[in-house]
């Protein structure tokens, strides 16, 4: 009787593992999938529709009817869109990554997070809409301008990323050890000095991760970005005039290319830059994690 | 003679001076800080705020329940909202099993080696993967190679591999936070690893896993850019609003409300998108208070841990 039930708990650990293993394997299948689903149609464009990759990376001419594949103005859109999130997002974040782990008293703490979960949870269709109707009139009336365009898009995707930067932030200064923290204390150093001379520099690698998947979040943010940007598929002139961006642009265009052609395919291409930048950040992290240990 | 020796710093006199100035620039600091995350909570409370005063006025039961119109004002979101509903339901029903089988692989049984890197370095490389990119990943499999067209089904399969990674952390974390001593005195009764995981530490996980997955299906809820090409931007005109068939087009309320800004006709179409941010708003905050709320009372219920 007792070896009738264990071995049918053990044929039950086989069972399960046999399950629990191939959950697993569909992570890799997925993630495979994706990469050659991808890599074929996205360049397609170039084997098939026979454009150049360097037209399709340097051209500064896009007329998916006329057959004009130049996707230059929306990589700068995405770079210059993501850059400034990041340069006003990214130190913002970290500071209040610091606020968080060394000054927020419990209380405050309690009351703060949540208010970032929600932000978290926030869609990013509606921060368009917020951007589109609260900050887009803004900048029109302060700097006498359409509105739209890569400021507008910069603002909005700073806040989008600020909870990314904020949590990771925390979490990567929170594991620097406390003797550090006492060690400076006792050095006579103030709490910034500590902060700034101490522990930053403890977490770096941490907090150029919380950075780097900041501007993964930024760089395949779609909708927030698209309802501010202007949608003008020309190299922007400056913050203030209209643009777009990778995301944006798939978007604007995906319904109205046909399946086959090359416009379609010039789309798929730009999903495929999308999915390297994003392929290229984990790797950066990686890099980063692995400074860390050694 | 004497202003001279006044004026000549001592040691003494830098230091307190030097002291006094970096005190400055610690209380400047801290005042900084404080007011960088206090700008968060206002920022958030703004949003709150605008989105209530713009989109209250739109909404009435006649909106939340009714159908859309192609022309004329008036026009409801109610299939939208099913529509999103059904898609997160068909989600978390693909997602659920394996996200949560998976964490526990990685967390419970899986030691250091290949295979766990393997599925480690995949679902952080599927979680950088940008929603328009998976959006067209669908597109290129569930409508151009399996002819669906836009369907439900499709719109959930996408949203699946989109959140796999993110389940499989929330399940991870859930079950880190079980003490190692309930995996001991499991496996002292005699209790295989199995038996272990179903019946000692999945109880014990239920409270943050519950958390954790409420707070997925909410950005499940708002997902847009990875649906517009999987599950369509319009809603299927049957003889209710609530279409089951998953092989049909499901347009959900947050890709209404991007296709009321784009191309509606209708001349309220600022009205609705206004109703629609609200409409999202209070399910972001409902998934909030829910995920919180059940976590503590299940937790409660299953250990007794307060």
């Amino acid at each position: 009787m007792v070896g009738v039930r264990a071995n049918k708990a053990h044929r039950d650990e086989r069972v399960a593992l046999g399950f629990l293993m191939s959950s697993s394997a569909i992570f890799v299948l997925a993630i495979v999938l994706i990469l050659a689903f991808l890599a074929y149609n996205g360049t397609l464009l170039f084997w098939q529709d026979h454009v150049s990759p360097l037209t399709f990376l340097f051209g500064t001419d896009w007329d998916g009817f006329g057959g004009q594949f130049g996707a230059a103005p929306f990589i700068i859109g995405s770079l210059v869109a993501t850059g400034f999130a990041i340069l006003v997002g990214g130190p913002l974040g970290v500071a209040i990554g610091l606020f968080f782990s060394e000054l927020a008293p419990k209380r405050v703490a309690e009351t703060f997070k949540p208010a970032i979960e929600v932000l978290v949870g926030i869609p990013s269709i509606v921060y368009g809409w917020l951007g589109l109707t609260l900050l887009v009139p803004f900048i029109a009336r302060t700097f006498h301008a359409e509105g739209d365009g890569l400021l507008a898009a910069g603002i909005v995707l700073s806040i989008m990323i600020l909870p990314t930067v904020i949590s990771l932030s925390e979490d990567a200064l929170r594991v620097v050890p406390n003797s550090l923290r006492e060690g400076s204390a006792a050095l006579g150093a103030t709490r910034w000095e500590t902060m700034s001379r101490v522990l930053v520099p403890a977490a770096a690698s941490g907090l150029a991760v919380a950075v780097i998947l900041g501007v993964a979040r930024a760089i395949g943010e779609t909708l927030a970005v698209q309802l501010v940007l202007g949608n003008a598929a020309v190299v922007p002139k400056s913050l203030l005039a209209p643009a777009a961006a990778l995301t944006s642009e798939i978007v604007m265009d995906m319904g109205d290319a046909p399946e086959h052609s090359a416009f379609r395919h010039a789309l798929f291409s730009m999903a495929l830059l999308l999915l390297l930048i994003a392929m290229g950040l984990i790797t950066l992290i990686h890099l980063a994690l692995r400074r860390r240990t050694t | 003679m004497a202003r001279a020796i006044l004026a000549t710093p001592t040691v003494e006199s830098l230091r307190s001076n030097n002291a006094r100035s970096r005190r400055i620039v610690d209380k400047i600091a801290t005042a900084a800080l404080w007011g960088a995350a206090s700008t968060i909570v206002l920022m958030l409370i703004l949003f709150v705020v605008y989105l209530f005063v713009q989109g209250y006025s739109a909404i009435s039961w006649h909106f939340l329940t009714g159908y859309p119109s192609a022309a004329n004002a008036g026009g409801g979101v109610g299939p939208e909202i099913f529509n999103s509903f059904y898609i997160l339901f068909l989600t978390l029903c693909f997602t659920l099993p394996i996200a949560v089988l998976a964490g526990v692989f990685i967390q419970e049984y899986a030691g250091p080696g290949r295979f766990r890197d393997m599925v480690e370095f995949s679902a952080e490389s599927l979680a950088t993967v940008p929603s328009i990119v998976m959006g067209l990943f669908g597109l290129i499999v569930f409508v151009q190679l399996f002819h669906w067209h836009f369907t439900a089904l499709g719109g959930a399969l996408t949203l699946t591999l989109l959140n796999l990674p993110a389940m499989m952390r929330v399940t991870q974390q859930a079950l880190a936070s079980v003490p190692q001593t309930y995996r001991e005195a499991s496996m002292g009764l005699g209790a295989t690893k199995w038996q272990t995981v179903l019946r000692a530490i999945l109880p014990s996980a239920i409270g943050p896993l519950t958390t954790g997955v409420v707070l997925v299906s909410g950005r499940i809820f708002g997902e847009t850019a990875a649906l517009i090409f999987t599950a369509g931007a319009s809603v299927s005109y049957g003889a209710s609003a609530y279409d089951f068939n998953p092989f049909h087009t499901a347009e959900t309320l947050a890709v209404h409300l991007y296709s009321t800004h784009r191309e509606a006709l209708v001349p309220d179409a600022d009205q609705i998108a206004n109703g629609s941010a609200l409409v999202l708003l209070v399910m972001v905050l409902v998934f909030n208070v829910v995920a919180r709320v059940l976590g503590r009372q299940l937790t409660v219920r299953l250990t007794g841990k307060a």
